[in-house]
């Protein structure tokens, strides 16, 4: 009979959630194991492609001077697309291209293998090409550890943190979340789409490593949801986030409506030659709040997308940072709970304690409503044609008729893209409760 | 009876430090292993031991063949980039003695795969190369029965006797998963190293000849119309013959016919 495995912590999941915590767990002197089931970190994973790691400067002081980034986010556009026009929202600071930064562009590959290259660094010991099947318990039903898909692959331990992706089976195994609900996901499909530096650079007017972050309202062919362009090196991450009910019904294809997106008239100048070199799709957590497990069990934590931090809140779309900073705490919280020789839901509340207290869930608290006011119907198929019609009249010139008011312009491409004045006024007074 | 593994470890970034995640072994050099851990149930006191040229970044591909269950393994410490011929006289200065080695056919820089060609002649063993099978039964009565891929979908059975020198396609067998604890415990193994040859390849490099690529017209006609013009019968002006010989006349009509084609 094999020899029991037994170590401190389990962290199923090399993303940046379990990196993170394996790294606190190794900090604090407990021998973590941390299993990924791909041949490498990130090599399993995907995102649109940009990061917002301000949080690591309390994991990795100085991040930036070695973490594997593409670009740094300097530009930000919102645009509006109808199939005709764009109303684009565009805003550059220089200060975001130097220390201490504030997004980047990077690819998973390169950033979620550095980030675990960190935790083995400080002890974490990673087993790749490793799936976490199950949940071990004992006679109390709390968890002491997780099945495999290895020979003799059961492992033994203290504490288990589940930072098993967007579709945690483990978080499910232990009954954390309830019933799944298809309209609290969205699909992320992505192009990336090979063009030379300096042809990236020209067309979207950044230098060096500068690099710019679309974010598109409209051009979703009409599916609720919404598109990004970002700037890798020499490459372009194209794509689009589709509410899956509203994806079933339309019955496109996903690809059909980036090439949609991308013959845009406002899009296909700026990917135009370009070579596919890989398509990619993964589910979201979209809901935020409203869709969030039970953080705790005995035994068990959940972090990162296992817990659906991805902030989806329009103008700003978020999921690395809230996955390493919740890691972090449940990090933290565990080897609380380790010293303290309590891991009991009881021992591990600091860990919920810590997301309350800072901004992972206060974020997601104060902006719980976004997430349906921006894939509602209306904001996605009445006010983009609203918006761009009304600037489309404000800069046309109507020689000899004299110019309209702006007011009088509003309220008749209102009544043409037949929004109500109780809707708009309701959806103002929304949009200003959530982001205001 | 002892069988051998060789293994060729690539970093396929040559411009930059190793990153394991662009180097290693190929899915041919793991089936190599798989089918000697077989072929090892089917002979009495058989060690399989796992060979590899490389630098010292390729141990932890032989710690894995440890935790698969590989009786021992040795790294020759050795540049990445060599020609065949110097790999192969380099390898078959540990293999004198194995009754059989088993290679992978191809390398994941997608090499000549000519090694295991040296390696027979350096040992003076049978060889069998580009197998698609072997017939694990066959290991108790032996000879080996294996099965080589021939152009046209065709299969060529042969029998081997020991020693000998076999590749195999990666599609031959799946490598076993390493036990987890297994795979625990290799990580503080250390892998015996022996020094071997450094430097780099001749640079003069002779190629077959290809001809170039010629643009052709849309196909007309229908499917048997295409299919004819393919296989080039049917047709008035078709070269195909068909005739009915004895192997050695067969052999000779083939070769008058190369000869008369100007090759």
């Amino acid at each position: 009979m094999p020899e029991q495995t037994t170590v401190d912590a389990i962290v199923v999941g090399a993303g940046p959630a379990g990196s993170a915590a394996a790294t606190v767990l190794a900090r604090h002197g407990y021998s973590v194991i941390l299993l990924e089931r791909g041949s490498f970190p990130g090599s399993k994973n995907m995102y649109g492609g940009v990061v917002y790691p301000r949080i690591l400067d309390q994991l990795h002081p100085e991040w930036w001077l070695e973490a594997p980034i593409q670009r740094w986010v300097t530009r930000r556009s919102t645009m509006v697309l109808t199939d005709t026009q764009a109303v684009t929202v565009d805003f550059r600071s220089t200060d975001w291209g130097a220390p201490p930064y504030n997004g980047a562009t990077a690819y998973r590959p390169d950033w979620d293998h550095w980030l675990a290259g960190k935790a083995e660094a400080d002890g974490a010991l990673l087993v790749c090409s490793t799936t976490a099947t199950g949940l071990l318990r004992d006679g109390s039903g709390r968890v002491v550890g997780v099945t495999t898909d290895r020979p003799d692959g059961d492992l033994h331990a203290r504490v288990v943190i589940a930072c098993d992706g967007v579709n945690s089976f483990l978080a499910k195994e232990a009954g954390l979340y309830g019933e799944v609900d298809a309209a609290n996901y969205t699909l992320g499909v992505k192009e990336t789409i090979a063009l030379p530096k300096d042809v990236i650079d020209e067309r979207f007017a950044v230098r060096g490593r500068d690099g710019v972050d679309i974010e598109i309202l409209g051009g979703t062919s009409g599916v609720n949801g919404g598109g990004f362009i970002y700037t890798n090196l020499d490459t372009l991450s194209v794509g689009v986030v589709l509410k899956l009910p509203k994806l079933g019904a339309q019955k496109l294809r996903p690809e059909q409506i980036i090439a949609n997106l991308k013959a845009h008239p406002a899009i296909a100048p700026l990917v135009e030659g370009g070579e596919i070199k890989e398509y990619s799709a993964h589910v979201i957590p979209e809901a935020g709040l409203s869709m969030m497990p039970t953080m705790t069990a005995d035994g068990m934590l959940v972090a990162g997308d296992a817990a659906a931090m991805c902030l989806a809140a329009g103008i700003w779309l978020e999921g690395v940072n809230f996955a390493m900073a919740s890691g972090m705490y449940a990090g933290e919280a565990a080897a609380e709970a380790l010293e303290a020789g309590d891991t009991s839901a009881g021992g591990l509340a600091g860990y919920e304690r810590r997301l309350n207290d800072t901004f992972v869930l206060r974020d997601h608290r104060k902006l719980h409503r976004a997430p349906a006011l921006v894939l509602s119907d209306r904001v996605q198929h009445r006010y983009p044609a609203m918006i761009a019609n009304t600037v489309e009249r404000m800069f046309r010139v109507d020689n000899p008729s004299p110019k309209p008011g702006l007011r009088r312009i509003l309220n008749e491409e209102r009544k043409r893209a037949g929004v109500r004045i109780r809707d708009l006024a309701k959806d103002t007074l929304d949009g200003l409760r959530t982001f205001g | 009876m002892r069988i051998a593994v060789c293994w060729k470890w690539v970093s396929l970034d040559r411009d930059h430090d190793v990153d394991e995640r662009w180097a290693g072994v190929s899915a041919a050099d793991e089936a190599a292993l798989e089918i000697a851990l077989l072929l090892r149930d089917a002979f009495d006191d058989c060690d399989v031991e796992v060979i590899c040229l490389g630098p010292k970044d390729a141990d932890d591909v032989l710690r894995s063949a440890l935790a698969v269950g590989a009786t021992s393994a040795r790294r020759i410490d050795a540049s990445a980039e060599l020609d065949g011929h110097t790999v192969s006289a380099a390898l078959a200065d540990h293999l004198h003695g194995a009754d059989l080695v088993v290679c992978g056919d191809y390398s994941i820089d997608r090499g000549t795969g000519s090694v295991p060609v040296f390696l027979a002649a350096e040992l003076g063993a049978a060889q069998a190369l580009g197998l698609i099978d072997v017939d694990l039964a066959s290991a108790a009565t032996m000879p080996l029965r294996v099965v080589r891929r021939l152009d046209g979908g065709r299969r060529e059975l042969l029998d081997v006797s020991l020693p000998a020198v076999l590749s195999v396609e990666g599609s031959v067998a799946r490598l076993r998963r390493a036990p987890l604890a297994a795979s625990l415990a290799s990580r503080s193994i250390a892998i015996a190293a022996v020094p071997g040859p450094h430097g780099r390849p001749a640079e003069a490099e002779v190629h077959p000849y290809r001809p170039r690529a010629r643009t052709l017209p849309a196909p007309t006609g229908g499917p048997l119309t295409r299919v004819r013009e393919i296989l080039d019968i049917g047709g008035d002006d078709g070269h195909a013959e068909t005739v009915t010989l004895d192997p050695p006349a067969a052999a000779g009509r083939i070769l008058d016919q190369l000869r008369e084609w100007g090759y």
